[in-house]
């Protein structure tokens, strides 16, 4: 098996966006199922009421993580061919913060308030004009900012690679880190439960 | 604490007005079922999911067909736009993001979720809630844009694959929503 | 059948999280998925390509694709930094042997690869065969090849029309390469061109054939 499948051209670039509706179908259902179309739901992982975005997102990221790791380890799956961003630790952290702070006040991501406009909310089709905006803004002033955008590049930075430990011991890791998260979360669930129920439970 | 907690009133609020709805699925498999499509992703295009991209291909086409030139002179609109010989639109993450719509679509009408409504919490009116969505909207659209990328291509697809800056970025997305949502409550609790 | 029983009982939650755990530990206990020093290879696989020679690229084709500015394929010259400084072949990029399998190359890439003779380069080919990299290709002959045929043809007085037809092609080549097309009369050679220099210096023609995968990376991103 040699993949990435697109990688080794064995289908057209047209082909590749029919493959792309489906995985976002994919994805698109499987936010809807988390309850991510819904704002107050996503809001809620802030107040600590209801953990879903925290569970959702590492569980994903778990499962994707080692499905990878496994691939690899198989040979079937040929890391360096697939792409992810360049480490611009500055700008990201500063673009993370201002994200973050956005997500709290509109609500959404921009793949979460794809599906609630879908689903019929409102405020996720706001939201999107919101994004628009944002994005024709920051078009707008890029060349007032490029400097910035560029800085602090660090490449391509692997995490095993960067903190000098093996590439399963750095899976193992964050397998333990998120579940503990997880423990975590149903704790803080339960807690804030019996809070708002007077104490009765 | 109890300040916050006192006034929640999410349960009642999320009882009414809805049609007798499925409940949200287990959020564990959820992700697993997530991870699986962002997995499928890796190993089929070698690349992962991504939204805000979309976004960003379609304001460039938008800038382009009212101000050609000034797209051209843009150098990040015309990152987007490119030489002309290629339709911008025509771009793997446009063609994600539309079955973003779609999936989203089929999952609730499955589970009869689909209703247009405005999702917010029971303080706030609807129109100061719409402008909160569009102000929230514009700064996600501009900090993915600095950190090329949102929650999907970053966090996601980066975390999975254990990329230093969309870790950054994930810890900091947290941190900026946690240190804003007290200031925020009135709209969702 | 009570331990399964058992089983069932266990939460959810608490199955999916011991699985995450296992995996988890498994991928510890592998470690390091990509070593690099120790490969499985299918040695008759191997055995037949190199009997049907369907891995060789010669040095006019290899001339045809730099003069079209052809940019689907890497050409690597195997050689020391600083033969590779004193001349080679234009468009081409410098991975001495020992650094070849130091993630540089790409398994999607059409990899052109060439030495001093042709040594080198077979060993190589074999090294980035056995690391399951596709499309592999040895310029026939190496450098001695291309400085015999591209940079510094030959014609002999006796050479027939035919003969004579393809040297002014081959001259077309050799000056474009920046080379010295050569008369031989009898047991002397005169150059066709005055200034003798056995190692010209040359810029590439067109674009690098770098980069290219590179350069559109930035809108890949989400």
């Amino acid at each position: 098996m040699n993949a990435p499948f697109f990688k080794f051209d064995m289908f057209s670039a047209d082909f590749s966006l029919v493959i792309a509706f489906a995985i976002g179908i994919g994805f698109g259902f499987a936010l809807e199922r988390g309850g991510f179309g819904n704002a107050r739901i996503l809001a809620s992982q802030f107040y600590f009421t209801d953990m879903r975005v925290l569970k959702v997102m590492f569980s994903a990221i778990v499962t994707a993580m080692l499905g990878v790791f496994f691939f690899v380890a198989f040979g079937w799956l040929d890391l360096s061919l697939v792409y992810y961003t360049d480490t611009n630790l500055i700008p990201q952290v500063v673009g993370g913060l201002i994200l973050g702070v956005g997500f709290v006040v509109g609500g959404y991501c921009p793949g979460t308030s794809c599906v609630s406009a879908a689903t019929g909310r409102i405020d996720g089709v706001i939201y999107l004009l919101g994004v628009i905006a944002g994005i024709f803004v920051f078009g707008e002033i890029f060349p007032l900012i490029e400097g910035f955008y560029y800085s602090s590049n660090m490449g391509r930075v692997f995490l095993p690679d960067y903190l000098g430990l093996s590439y399963g011991m750095i899976v193992f890791l964050v397998v333990l880190m998120a579940v503990g998260a997880f423990a975590a979360a149903e704790w803080g669930e339960r807690k804030m439960a019996i809070k708002k129920s007077g104490g009765v439970k | 604490m109890s300040s916050i907690t006192g006034i929640f009133s999410k349960e009642e609020a999320v009882q009414e007005k809805i049609h007798e709805p499925k409940p949200y699925s287990n959020p564990y498999l959820v992700g697993i079922g997530l991870g699986l499509v962002l997995l499928a992703a890796f190993v089929i295009m070698g690349r992962g999911l991504g939204a805000s991209g979309a976004f960003s291909s379609l304001v460039a086409t938008g800038v382009q067909q009212v101000a050609p030139e000034h797209a051209a002179n843009n150098p990040y609109f015309k990152e987007y736009v490119g030489d002309g010989s290629t339709n911008p639109l025509k771009d793997w993450l446009v063609f994600e993001v539309l079955g973003v719509f779609v999936g989203g679509l089929i999952s609730g009408l499955l589970a009869h979720r689909v209703k247009k409504r405005v999702e917010k919490g029971d303080r706030i009116s609807v129109r100061n809630r719409l402008i909160f969505a569009f102000i929230g909207g514009g700064l996600m659209g501009f900090g993915a844009k600095l950190a090329r990328g949102c929650t999907s291509g970053q966090a996601l697809t980066g975390g999975a694959l254990l990329n230093l800056g969309s870790w950054a970025f994930m810890m900091m997305v947290f941190a900026g929503a946690y240190a804003m949502a007290y200031f925020m409550r009135r709209q969702w609790t | 059948m009570k331990f399964l029983e058992l089983i069932q009982k266990i939460d959810l939650k608490i199955k999916l999280a011991a699985i995450a755990i296992f995996l988890g530990f498994t991928a510890f206990i592998i470690s390091n998925p990509f070593d690099n020093s120790i490969v499985k290879i299918n040695a008759k696989d191997l055995a037949v390509m190199v009997q049907a020679e369907v891995d060789h690229v010669n040095v006019d084709e290899l001339a045809d694709w730099i003069i079209k500015g052809k940019s689907d394929y890497r050409l690597i010259d195997l050689r020391t930094e600083k033969e590779y400084n004193n001349y080679n072949i234009p468009t081409s990029e410098n991975i001495p042997i020992t650094n070849l399998l130091d993630g540089e190359l790409f398994r999607n890439e059409k990899i052109v690869l060439y030495s001093e003779g042709g040594i080198h380069s077979a060993q190589a080919w074999f090294l980035l065969k056995a690391k399951d990299y596709k499309n592999v290709y040895m310029l026939r002959g190496g450098m001695e090849e291309w400085n015999d045929k591209i940079l510094f043809p030959k014609l002999t007085s006796n050479a027939t029309q035919e003969e004579k037809a393809k040297f002014e092609i081959a001259s077309a080549i050799s000056r474009y390469f920046g080379g010295q097309p050569q008369i031989v009369t009898g047991n002397e050679l005169t150059l066709s061109v005055a200034n003798p220099n056995p190692t010209p210096k040359i810029q590439a023609p067109a674009s690098s054939s770098t980069g290219g995968a590179q350069k559109k990376k930035k809108r890949e991103g989400c």
